[in-house]
């Protein structure tokens, strides 16, 4: 065999073998045929699913985190690229939105908790400003039902991104000509954002907001520091699982990974499919 | 004037996580309601440079880690895409390269956990590299294939042809054409195992304490000061890079 195929042969088993082989493994103990307690093959684990409804409110809070999140940094994102053209060309608009791409999610999820928490700054400030009495008296913003600390620190972390992302495509695409051409023709700067611009960034930035979505679906720092224990991210659903100290659980976790992984990679083939079939 | 407001707003929003972070690693004893620390130390700075510090020892651990595995991602990622640009079906290999950002990274590592554990290397920093490698190794490869054109081969050949070796046209000739992506792909794997806290965390059982599994720790502690200094050392870095070279933090849009 030549050294080029054995390395090739190498990076299979590294980027598909081990992960397949652990989705084969997580099916498995799932079943009750691999892992440290595996006793012979029972469906019960499958059957249990029926039954909790953890994993499937996991599933629904961790979609609507990624899904409001995402929203949210585009709206952000396209406000700026559209309304703001002339400022974001400018010093020092450009290194600006480069700052909070240096910050790990762990970091921001510890700084939106010392933000955001009712003995967090901003409580300590309305208090100071006689707008809250007491602890108590400040919202829930972290640690919340709606995620509402979840979704502020993807927010911040996505839509810097996404604008320096859309920047570069407005300027690829030669938006600003259209623009004067659009113009000339009769378009109204609205008709222009919202019939030419938004759908060519929209566009050809598929794939980038489909790996974004992604990543934020399956989001464990942030979550971690900034959610409550319950409903959790899918992430922190399934580590916290197979983190117990009862390794009767363990089936049960595998199983969590396994259907996450493939919902996943099947949700991917869908969207993947679908934005391909419409980009430009 | 609309144009400096929204610049204000912006810098204001970005600039707060270290203004908050600073005080925060300044601050001994910091309880509500005070809007501001009642005394100031820099107790926590000063005991960095102690000899057996913990959070400098997590710093030498991930500086070394991250290292590590940039400097291996690299130059597997540029071997592996001049290999997948010569290989019978190249966009096979690209599509396989995809597999390990399909799957969020702890879920990556819950999958292989199992066989970390099988070859004894759980809750070490092998086990972690291998981890890491998994996510980097794909990423240096797919980034490095766009170096791979007919051009660069066609610029190996003429070496060859007028009587450079395999090696010399490597050396003399790819890797200085490279070497702005080969830097790019550096950097980009560095941050890309500096950032990381959940595979790290979960394949180590929290045995290998990187700065992030710190930031972790000190925060479930509930002890703010150093959880704000191990946050500050992690932005350190990032923060270099952006200064010497914002072009190789970012990959420019294709």
């Amino acid at each position: 065999m030549k050294p080029r195929n054995w390395l090739l042969l190498c990076y299979a088993l590294l980027v598909a073998g081990l992960p397949l082989a652990g989705l084969g493994y997580a099916l498995l103990g799932s079943v009750g045929l691999a892992g440290p307690l595996a006793t012979g093959f029972t469906g019960r684990h499958w059957q249990a699913l029926g039954a909790d409804a953890g994993l499937l409110k996991s599933a629904l809070f961790s979609f609507w985190i990624a899904s409001v999140s995402l929203t949210l940094a585009v709206a952000l994102a396209l406000a700026l690229v559209l309304g703001a053209q002339g400022t974001l060309r400018r010093r020092p608009f450009p290194t600006l939105l480069y700052v909070p791409l240096l910050m790990p999610s762990l970091v921001m999820g510890f700084y939106l908790f010392q933000l955001l928490s009712r003995a967090g700054w901003l409580s300590r400030l309305s208090f100071g400003l006689g707008l809250t009495h007491s602890v108590e008296g400040f919202p829930e913003l972290v640690q919340d039902a709606a995620g509402v600390g979840i979704i502020g620190a993807h927010v911040l972390l996505l839509f810097p991104f996404l604008t320096l992302l859309f920047q570069a495509i407005y300027q690829e695409s030669r938006l600003a000509d259209y623009r004067q051409l659009a113009q000339t023709l009769g378009a109204t700067p609205g008709q222009f954002r919202w019939r030419v611009a938004v759908p060519v960034l929209l566009r050809r930035a598929a794939p980038t907001l489909l790996l974004s979505g992604i990543a934020t679906l399956g989001a464990y720092d942030i979550p971690l520091l900034l959610g409550r224990p319950y409903p959790q991210m899918l992430s922190v659903y399934i580590a916290t699982r197979l983190q117990r100290f009862d390794l009767r659980e363990l089936p049960a976790a595998y199983l969590a990974g396994f259907l996450v992984a493939v919902g996943l990679l099947g949700l991917i083939l869908v969207l993947t499919r679908l934005t391909r079939r419409h980009a430009l | 004037m609309r144009s400096k407001l929204l610049t204000t707003l912006l810098a204001l929003l970005f600039a707060l996580p270290f203004v908050l972070l600073a005080l925060l690693a300044v601050a001994p004893a910091w309880r509500f309601p005070a809007a501001l620390p009642a005394a100031y130390s820099l107790g926590a700075l000063r005991d960095l440079v102690a000899a057996d510090n913990e959070l400098l020892a997590g710093l030498g651990r991930s500086v070394l880690l991250a290292s590590v595995v940039a400097v291996v991602a690299t130059i597997a990622g540029f071997a592996l895409a001049r290999a997948i640009t010569r290989a019978v079906r190249p966009g096979r290999w690209e599509a396989l390269s995809y597999l390990p950002y399909a799957l969020p990274p702890v879920l990556l590592a819950v999958l292989i956990q199992p066989f970390i554990i099988r070859l004894h290397l759980s809750g070490s920093v092998g086990g972690v590299l291998l981890g890491l490698l998994l996510i980097a190794v794909p990423f240096a490869t797919l980034l490095l294939r766009s170096f791979w054109t007919q051009q660069a081969r066609e610029y190996e050949q003429l070496a060859r042809t007028l009587g450079c070796t395999a090696r010399q046209a490597l050396w003399q000739v790819l890797l200085p054409l490279a070497w702005p992506l080969l830097r790019t792909a550096l950097f980009q794997t560095f941050l890309l195992a500096w950032f990381d806290f959940g595979l790290t965390n979960l394949l180590s059982v929290g045995k290998v304490r990187t700065l992030t599994v710190q930031v972790f720790t000190y925060v479930g502690e509930a002890n703010a000061q150093l959880a704000a200094v191990a946050s500050l050392l992690l932005l350190l870095p990032p923060t270099l890079l952006l200064w010497a070279n914002k072009n190789a933090l970012l990959r420019k849009t294709e």
